[in-house]
């Protein structure tokens, strides 16, 4: 015998075969081959019902029967038979013997003794009520067919005096090595084993034999032969059995004497290890029994339950067997490998082919090691509750969410947004692959969560009821948790008491900082450069260029979050209103539209647009400041989209007044050593030309001619036109508004001459027109001047080999093609040089490159109403 | 989470990474995690006759601590989206640093 129940007798030895037949008596072969005619055979006595039993939901059998598993840790030790019970057993036969004395057989004792409650401990949940029900109906289910109540009749001479064996009786037994056929019924069968216990109170098991006179647990039988007396001990079973004919079920009426019951049935549960439980019954079956003799229903029915934790008592020993199974790990018997027929008894083996008892023996052994190895692992199991287990993952998912940050941000789409923008924006812009559409860490966390709920839910539908409670309870809690570590500072760094250094908490968000900076430096630090400013050193100048750069690029920061706010919220926008939209739909597209206003006024406020205006100023408006650098001019290109008209062409007219200020402007042209720009200007001027002048195109093509015959005059007045029609943003500008202004006045005349009215009257007619008129000739007077120096630089007007220049002759012929003929023979005068020298160039350069010079010059001259080929 | 952000988009890309022992390996991008760790596949080493040992890799797990550098395919990279992205990620961590 192992120290865990194992038979450690290799399969080859083994005469008996594991499995229903454990129950085999194992003093079998004490008795030598005269046992064997009276032995009965299992296929006898085998009542099949063990076969129909189904293992498929075996898995379930913890929801039935309860959660915990038999382990060390959760089985008491006070599993004992020898002694304690044998001690009770005793002391419960001194009790009858004095109530008899004293009393006769009429009425059954009172309180039993306080000694036969063995010293329990884990039995508090028996106590409950609750589980009185399930047990007592399973009594009643047994108790109720005759035919379970007559088959103990039948035989219990056998079997009374079989149970009678104690282990001092077996040692005897094998002193003498003598055989008793009659005393030793060979391998028991199962079917009517559980039922010995009831025939023992009241149904007298025959005389008791002969060879057992010896040991003083037969003296305990005088009791069955009186089946009115009762022993106190027995109180709660008497019921049990005075009852037995009159209304088998009544347990369940009583619930006092239940609860003491059920502690009786209980005490299986306390039994060291299933695999033990099962085993012993087989080893030493009559032992245990003969003990048990004064209380024969709690022992004999052990084989029964032993491995069944909080199992009905009275179920019959195959579907017994047969659920355990696979639920007890360690002590089922038969591999689910193994595919060969099921093997019940020892003669079946002999039955079987060479192959398929080797492979049923190796079976055998596989199995057997495999037992073995799970117990010696499962040497831990049930350290933890499943609450302990419940604890450390609300723990662990706590941290998980700490982590990922805020609760409520994590999981939604905005967190997916802000944590993986790039990605996902890009994702959307680029059309890339998205093999997991927004699968952030946090959503893991939830679905982790909502895994482990399922998974204790499942388990513990039995016990904790609803198991959406229990999920509900622990999101509750992750959610407390995660808002009480919010709540308090979090510690960044731990001291502890004699470590030796600091602690410190990292993660993949917020990593170990390097470098410990105190709060109170960094803001001394920053209160540095103040006082030095005022101190008013030498260099002031230079420190004001680089606070006032840092000033504009902090206010183009603000315009930026802004900016993405309000695109944001315009993902926000609720669904468009209908008319059955509900109060609530409605409600909420206020208030988006009042958060819109709302952000609207603070980008407006944080482009400064309305600052006043200092005419004459040699400081720039902020406006201007910001649009001189780059972020500006990319930033405006989305202010413009949501900002409204009015705006627009406030920020348009503001921009064309300063139109001097902008750094594209006043570095715009050439150094005079030089003919060509700077490249970080050139880098300027394509931005501007990129981001802005679509925008400012937008504006005037959206604008009425009084419009842009304003915003032209405004240019004329307020800025220095030579300066800039030489350089290419100016020039861009005035295309644009000289371009759009024709391109109206077209349209009115065309307009006009539809409505065949003269053409002299038409100014008369349209102020606007007149205004134009007006303003174009202030623009071509200023511009005049100019016109040599259009291409380039001062002194170098042959540069022709700046092939930059498709915008002067845009310019050109726009203004020509506005022009009235007395202008356009001044212009023409103003660019002949030019004109002559390029298309000469062009003339002399081979193929394509002269092809394009001429087609330049002939945008202009086609302005005119001229063409190239006139010249020649 | 910014960079991770980044490298995703730059999957199934060429890249170049520079070692911090100066080795610069060339090759298509395939993962990346958060730690920057990169897994590169048809790798040449830029400066084989240095490193000839290399010369029979064709794929490669670097470690993301190694990295000194990687060089990007301008085309691929968004500037204006990622300066967006810069600046969320700033706003994030000052408002979490700002709650403590």
């Amino acid at each position: 015998m192992s120290f865990f129940g194992f038979d450690t007798t290799l399969p080859r030895d083994r005469k008996v075969v594991p499995g229903f037949s454990s129950q085999h008596d194992a003093f079998a072969g004490l008795e030598g081959g005269a046992a064997d005619d009276n032995a009965l055979e299992f296929e006898d006595t085998y009542d099949g019902l063990g076969d129909q039993l189904s293992d498929a939901d075996d898995a379930l059998n913890d929801d039935t029967f309860g959660e915990q598993p038999a382990t060390q840790a959760g089985v008491g030790r006070d599993f004992d038979f020898a002694s304690r019970t044998a001690r009770v057993a005793d002391a419960m036969q001194e009790e009858q013997m004095i109530y008899h004395a004293r009393h006769g057989i009429n009425k059954p004792q009172a309180p039993p003794p306080v000694q036969y409650q063995p010293a329990k401990t884990g039995y508090e949940n028996y106590a409950d009520a609750s589980y009185i029900p399930r047990l007592e109906a399973d009594a009643a289910l047994w108790g109720i067919p005759p035919k379970a109540a007559e088959a103990p009749r039948e035989q219990p001479g056998p079997a009374a005096a079989r149970k009678m064996m104690s282990l001092e009786e077996v040692e005897a037994m094998m002193r003498q090595q003598s055989v008793h056929t009659t005393q030793q019924p060979a391998p028991q069968s199962i079917a009517p084993e559980p039922v010995p216990h009831h025939q023992q109170q009241f149904q007298p098991p025959g005389p008791p034999p002969p060879q057992f006179s010896g040991p003083p647990q037969v003296l305990q039988r005088p009791h069955p032969q009186q089946p009115g007396f009762l022993p106190p001990i027995q109180q709660a079973i008497p019921h049990d059995a005075r009852s037995f004919h009159e209304r088998p079920p009544m347990q369940a009426e009583l619930p006092g004497q239940g609860v003491q019951h059920p502690q009786i049935l209980q005490r299986p549960k306390q039994a060291p290890e299933p695999s033990n439980q099962r085993q012993q019954p087989r080893q030493r079956p009559p032992p245990q029994q003969a003990r048990a003799s004064p209380q024969p229903r709690q022992i004999l029915q052990n084989p029964n339950r032993l491995s069944g934790q909080g199992q009905p008592v009275q179920q019959p020993r195959p579907s017994d067997a047969a659920g355990q199974r696979v639920p007890t790990g360690p002590a089922h018997q038969r591999g689910p490998s193994y595919s060969g027929p099921i093997i019940t008894n020892p003669q079946q083996i002999l039955q079987l082919s060479d192959e398929e008892r080797k492979a049923y023996l190796i079976e055998e052994a596989k199995r057997a090691k495999r037992n073995h190895k799970i117990h010696m692992l499962s040497k831990d199991n049930g350290l933890m509750t499943p609450q302990d287990k419940n604890f450390i993952t609300r723990i662990q998912l706590q941290q998980l969410m700490a982590s990922i940050g805020n609760l409520d941000e994590a999981g939604s789409p905005e967190a997916i947004i802000s944590d993986d923008f790039y990605y996902q924006v890009y994702a959307q812009i680029r059309g890339a692959a998205r093999a997991h559409p927004g699968q952030p860490a946090s959503q893991f966390a939830q679905t982790y969560l909502f895994q482990t709920g399922g998974r204790y839910g499942f388990g513990r539908r039995g016990r904790q009821g609803n198991a959406d409670n229990h999920i509900q309870r622990m999101e509750q809690q992750v959610a407390r948790a995660v808002e009480a570590a919010k709540a308090k500072p979090k510690n960044k760094q731990l001291v502890i008491e004699g470590s030796l250094g600091k602690i410190s908490f990292s993660n993949a968000k917020t990593p170990k900082p390097l470098l410990n900076i105190k709060p109170a430096a960094l803001h001394h630090a920053e209160a540095r450069p103040g006082s030095a400013q005022g101190g008013k050193d030498p260099h002031g100048s230079v420190k004001d260029e680089a606070t006032e750069r840092r000033k504009v690029l902090k206010d183009l920061e603000t315009v930026y979050e802004t900016l993405m706010a309000m695109e944001d919220h315009d993902r926000r926008m609720p669904p468009p209103l209908t008319e059955e939209s509900s109060a609530d739909l409605i409600q909420a597209m206020m208030e988006w539209r009042h958060r819109l206003g709302q952000l609207n006024k603070k980008l407006w406020n944080g482009l400064r647009v309305m600052e006043p205006i200092v005419p004459g100023s040699p400081i720039p408006h902020p406006f201007i400041l910001l649009v001189n650098h780059g972020k500006g001019m990319k930033a405006l290109g989305r202010v413009f989209r949501h900002i409204d008209d009015n705006q627009r062409l406030t920020i348009t007219t503001l921009t064309l007044i300063n139109l001097d200020h902008l750094r594209v402007i006043q570095h715009g042209v050439p150094p005079p050593n030089s003919t060509t720009l700077p490249q970080p200007i050139k880098d300027e001027i394509d931005l501007f030309t990129a981001t802005i002048n679509p925008l400012l195109f937008a504006v005037f093509h959206d604008s009425p001619l009084n419009v842009v015959v304003g915003l032209l005059g405004l240019i004329v007045e307020r800025t220095t036109i030579p300066w800039l029609a030489r350089t290419k943003i100016g020039t861009s500008i005035l295309t644009l508004l000289v371009s759009r202004a024709e391109v109206l006045r077209e349209a009115l005349v065309a307009q006009q001459a539809a409505q065949m009215l003269p053409a002299e009257s038409l100014e008369q007619q349209l102020p606007d027109l007149a205004a134009y008129r007006d303003t174009y000739t202030k623009l071509f007077a200023a511009l005049e001047p100019a016109l040599p120096f259009l291409f380039g630089g001062f002194g170098h007007p042959a540069k022709t080999e700046t092939g930059d220049d498709v915008h002067v002759w845009q310019f050109l012929a726009c203004i020509g093609a506005a022009a009235d003929p007395g202008q356009q023979q001044r212009l023409v005068l103003g660019v002949k040089d030019r004109v002559m020298e390029t298309v000469g160039v062009a003339r002399s350069l081979p193929g394509e490159e002269g092809e394009k010079r001429l087609h330049k010059v002939n945008l202009f001259m086609r302005g005119l109403g001229l063409d190239v080929e006139l010249l020649s | 989470m910014l960079f991770f952000s980044f490298f995703k988009t730059l999957v199934d890309h060429k890249v170049t990474v520079e070692l911090k022992n100066d080795i610069q390996i060339e090759g298509t991008l395939k993962s990346v995690d958060q730690y920057l760790n990169i897994k590169l596949d048809d790798i040449t080493v830029v400066e084989e006759i240095r490193w000839p040992h290399l010369s029979s890799v064709k794929n490669i797990f670097i470690r993301g601590s190694v990295v000194r550098y990687v060089h990007l395919p301008a085309a691929d990279v968004d500037t204006a989206l990622l300066e967006d992205a810069t600046r969320r990620e700033a706003a994030q961590t000052s408002a979490r640093a700002r709650q403590g």
